[in-house]
């Protein structure tokens, strides 16, 4: 009886997740050419406001989200990551997004609280 | 007398540092910048890392996550936001680089 609890509630969504941290890199970077000196600015704005965004759900899980921008220049680039979870609870998503002059890549990664 | 275990089950950050800088020399210490392999050494990479981290056999779960760039003038910036419980989780991130590239590697341990 107890465990009636639809399984969307402990399952990581990733789709809802990634519309989420689409809507906060337009914000924050959307219609910007790549500057040096904001972009420090920029992957603390993004990371802070996916992570809050995230929170509000208010599911049971504790959240870690990575942002990388890499200026458009011809160099090659290249990110893996692997986890050691549980894989009927836990889960990640990647958004990969570019302009002009940059790409940003932010991966959120939720792992299930007991 | 049960507190005395905490120290066994913190995230232990130059414990974790090490088994980075190790599986990073291992994989590509020495290589120069070759676009058809790099695929291959991120994969290797982090799955060195992280299995030497089971080892460890903490009560942990661990995300380990691997950029390398090539050396070409360009601006790279990363960060990261966690939202866990202070007392228990923890991470750790290494930069390395050689001639040609630049390799980071993090780790965030969760505890269960």
């Amino acid at each position: 009886m107890e465990e009636y609890n639809s399984g969307d509630e402990v399952l990581f969504n990733a789709d809802e997740a990634s519309v989420s941290v689409k809507e906060c890199i337009e914000g924050v970077i959307g219609g910007t050419d790549y500057n040096q000196n904001k972009v420090n600015q920029w992957t603390a704005s993004i990371v802070e406001h996916s992570l809050t965004h995230l929170v509000k759900q208010g599911r049971s899980f504790k959240y870690i989200v990575n942002c990388t921008i890499m200026q458009k220049s011809g160099a090659g680039l290249h990110t893996a990551n692997s986890c050691y979870w549980d894989t009927a609870t836990d889960g990640s998503c990647t958004v990969r997004w570019e302009n002009r002059t940059m790409y940003c890549v932010v991966s959120v990664f939720a792992v299930a609280v007991a | 007398m049960d507190e005395y275990q905490e120290e066994e089950t913190a995230f232990a950050v130059e414990e974790v540092s090490k088994i980075i800088k190790e599986s990073v020399e291992s994989a590509i210490g020495g290589n120069a910048y070759q676009h058809s392999r790099v695929h291959q050494w991120t994969t290797t990479v982090v799955e060195q890392c992280l299995s030497q981290l089971s080892k460890l056999g903490k009560p942990f779960k661990y995300i380990v996550t691997c950029v390398i760039m090539q050396k070409n003038g360009a601006g790279l910036q990363t960060s990261s936001a966690c939202f866990w419980d202070n007392t228990t989780d923890g991470s750790c991130a290494v930069r390395w680089e050689n001639k040609s590239m630049y390799c980071i590697v993090s780790v965030y341990g969760l505890a269960i």
